[in-house]
């Protein structure tokens, strides 16, 4: 009986697997991930103007051109605005500087600042352009100037260089928080989106695949009459195990591979320089801190401590769910029975789904962190939860051995209503049926 | 050698089957017939081990049916029992595998059967590719793939032409002379009248017939007498103990209620002319049959 059970779940793995569109899918997977860890690259390669730098031309009167362009250029570090500037100094008339902004091809990028004497307060400056700055770059550029102006105040006043100097320095800043979570909030926010990518996206897809998946399977040998056959040569149990083995190991196969192609975009896009490329490209330096706040926000190390429980319990949800599509496939007659039947399971997926994306605005819910002991719910919400520190991992394990036991459960009451409905094909007292084979042992 | 025993099976309140006993020996063709519903299928599916019966005991060769013997048992079923997206190699690789078989065996017994059943181009198709007769061929194989010491095959000519028919028996009585059991149910009683030696009629569960089909017939005391010559139909029906006079093409079927009238009608019909044939014949299995079974409604 055990080289027919390993022969049926081979055979429902090469069913799965060996087919085209495994392997088709797979290969676009691969390429997506690929492609969307290296997005930045694929629009540069396409071509377009990327450089989002502004030319500020300053047309100086006075002779302050060199002092603007120094702290114009602190202030924009300061700021870390996501345009770059470039400061040069007017080498036309000012008819003609202008004249060159209204060009097409400068208007976004050119601005043309006149800064002249004036003896009530040292200066006055035009700042021309062809459409409205933004609010920071005119308050940088006023900002530098005043700046300036208060600089020749100085200097006129008799204060010397070096008290200019360190007048001019900025003070140094230390911010310090005392409210811990509110220091968290940035790292936890990271991890919540990590943590969506990472677990629930994927599982929520596979879950739903693998309800699907197993349910059509069971169905196809039933309405073919197939399940005669196969019934008459290995008993329920053996066939029941099988394809919650095989649709389990699908499942897993499918995250590992998954997996995989993250490790292979990850690696081409460090074969292909990692984040120091395009740093002009706004999405890029984000994505770089991204990684920084990743690394310093500790979620490497608590996945790691968690993960040996985080891989239980998802590697027992897989099972309990399908062991569910398999209950409900075999007392269904028909693909169209069991769609209508499973909706109370997608629910439920669907639950945890929501659950665990509103984690992290609901922190300290008990509704929620009740809801992460609950089976069929808990293996999304727990480790996400445990992720953002909501839960302990003791909680984490207490929420796999409660899966677990569920699993344990639903597999021995399960296999009796299976055993009945493999070979019932009338969908009469259905629910009837399916609680008498409940107590028949 | 198949042993039915007192079986009963009930599905809740429902009676399907009423007491049912029977035996198949080696190299016996049984046939298990009765109308739609009759507990046919409700029978096999009992022999097979799908379903337990309420009471009664079954067993192959003094065993109970269970999953040790059930490898060497070959099932074809009344609709269709393949899984149409595999081909015709796929198919018969893994029912043969759930038969306890090797992949070497089974492809070789495979292609004997393709060659047998001149289907070898298909191997590779898929089943809902082919037509309704050689999908029935392809579970016909997946049923004897293991040289089955018992087989079970409820309605094997369903679909087929009639020349598949003549080769399907064929292949039936090759199991019946290498020793196998067959148990088969047909709705077409010539198929069973050909090559069935004994038999069981169900109706509503419960055996109304049971018997080597020529005692069944030999004690069933309803005659045919086949006439043909220059006969008054009229006289005939007047004659007792008729009770009915069929006529085509040739002659004329004279139904009568017992042997015991063959003489009165022979003294009526000496006197006519050009009398060629004058023949008393068994009923047809498919007389017997409707009589029962409506004999069986009637009470």
């Amino acid at each position: 009986m055990k080289t027919k059970c390993k022969f049926l779940i081979k055979q429902s793995l090469n069913k799965k697997i060996n087919t085209k569109s495994f392997k088709i899918v797979n290969v676009l997977l691969c390429l997506l991930l690929i492609g969307l860890s290296n997005m930045d690259r694929i629009v540069a390669f396409f071509g377009g103007d990327f450089a989002n730098e502004v030319t500020i031309v300053v047309k100086d009167d006075v002779g302050v051109a060199q002092s603007f362009k120094t702290l114009f250029e602190e202030n924009v570090k300061l700021l870390q605005d996501s345009k770059s500037f470039k400061i040069e100094e007017a080498d036309e008339t000012l008819d003609k500087e202008i004249e060159e902004m209204n060009l097409e091809e400068n208007r976004e990028k050119r601005i043309v600042l006149h800064i002249e004497n004036d003896d009530a307060n040292y200066l006055k400056v035009n700042i021309i352009s062809y459409d409205e700055n933004s609010t920071v770059t005119n308050q940088m550029i006023i900002s530098t100037l005043n700046t300036i102006k208060y600089n020749m105040a100085a200097v006129a006043n008799g204060i010397t260089p070096e008290i200019l100097d360190s007048l001019s320095t900025p003070i140094e800043t230390k911010i310090t928080l005392t409210n811990e979570e509110a220091q968290n909030q940035n790292g936890k926010d990271v991890i919540s989106a990590i943590v969506t990518l990472v677990i629930i996206m994927p599982c929520f897809f596979l879950i739903v695949y693998l309800v699907q998946m197993i349910g059509a399977e069971v169905n196809d040998e039933k309405t073919s009459r197939g399940m005669e056959i196969i019934i008459s040569n290995v008993s329920p149990k053996v066939h029941f195990l099988s394809k919650i083995i095989a649709g389990t190991s699908f499942v897993l196969i499918q995250s590992v591979l998954i997996f995989l192609y993250g490790v292979i975009a990850i690696l081409i896009r460090q074969a292909l320089g990692g984040n120091d490329a395009i740093m002009s490209l706004d999405a890029v330096s984000k994505a770089g801190s991204l990684l920084e706040t990743v690394k310093s926000s500790g979620v490497i190390e608590t996945l790691l401590q968690g993960l040996p429980w985080i891989i239980l319990l998802l590697v027992v949800s897989f099972l309990a769910y399908a062991i569910l599509a398999g209950v409900l496939a075999s007392v269904t007659t028909s693909n169209e029975d069991f769609q209508q039947l499973q909706t109370p399971l997608m629910l439920a997926i669907m639950a945890g789904y929501y659950l665990a994306i509103i984690a992290v605005g609901f922190e300290g819910a008990v509704f929620i962190k009740v809801a992460s002991y609950i089976p069929m719910l808990s293996f999304m919400l727990s480790p996400v939860l445990f992720m953002l520190g909501q839960i302990t991992i003791w909680e984490l394990a207490i929420s796999t051995l409660i899966m677990i036991v569920f699993t344990g459960i639903i597999f021995k009451y399960g296999l009796r209503i299976y055993k009945v409905g493999i070979l019932n094909y009338s969908s009469s007292n259905l629910w009837k049926k399916m609680f008498e084979s409940i107590k028949q042992k | 050698m198949l042993k039915v025993e007192n079986v009963t099976k009930y599905y809740g309140d429902n009676l399907a089957v009423d007491n049912l006993s029977f035996e198949v020996q080696d190299g016996e063709i049984f046939g298990l017939l009765g109308v739609n519903g009759a507990g046919k299928t409700t029978t096999f599916r009992m022999i097979i081990g799908l379903l337990n019966p309420t009471s009664g005991k079954i067993t192959l060769n003094g065993s109970p049916i269970n999953y040790d013997v059930t490898d060497s048992i070959g099932f074809l079923t009344e609709e269709r029992s393949l899984l149409t997206k595999m081909t015709v190699k796929e198919q018969l690789i893994y029912y043969g595998t759930l038969k306890g078989m090797k992949e070497k065996d089974i492809l070789e017994r495979m292609d004997e059967w393709l060659k047998k059943f001149e289907i070898s181009e298909y191997k590779d198709r898929k089943i809902k590719e082919l037509s309704k007769g050689n999908q029935q061929k392809v579970q016909f194989i997946s049923a004897v793939i293991n040289n089955p010491k018992l087989l079970i095959l409820d309605e094997p000519f369903s679909g087929l032409d009639p020349i598949n028919v003549e080769m399907f028996m064929s292949a039936i009585k090759v199991f019946k002379e290498k020793g196998s059991s067959i148990i088969f149910s047909s709705h077409r009683m010539e198929h069973v009248e050909l090559f069935c030696e004994k038999l069981v009629i169900l109706v509503k569960g419960k055996s109304v017939l049971k018997g080597e089909l020529k005692k069944i017939k030999k004690d069933y005391r309803k005659k045919n007498i086949h006439i043909k010559g220059d006969v008054d139909e009229e006289i005939l029906k007047k004659i007792e103990g008729v009770v009915s006079v069929e006529k085509n093409a040739e002659e004329y079927i004279v139904k009568i209620e017992s042997d015991d009238y063959i003489d009165d009608v022979f003294d009526k019909i000496k006197k006519s002319k050009h009398i060629t044939k004058f023949s008393v014949e068994d009923p047809t299995l498919n007389e017997i049959f409707l009589s029962k079974v409506g004999e069986a409604y009637e009470n």
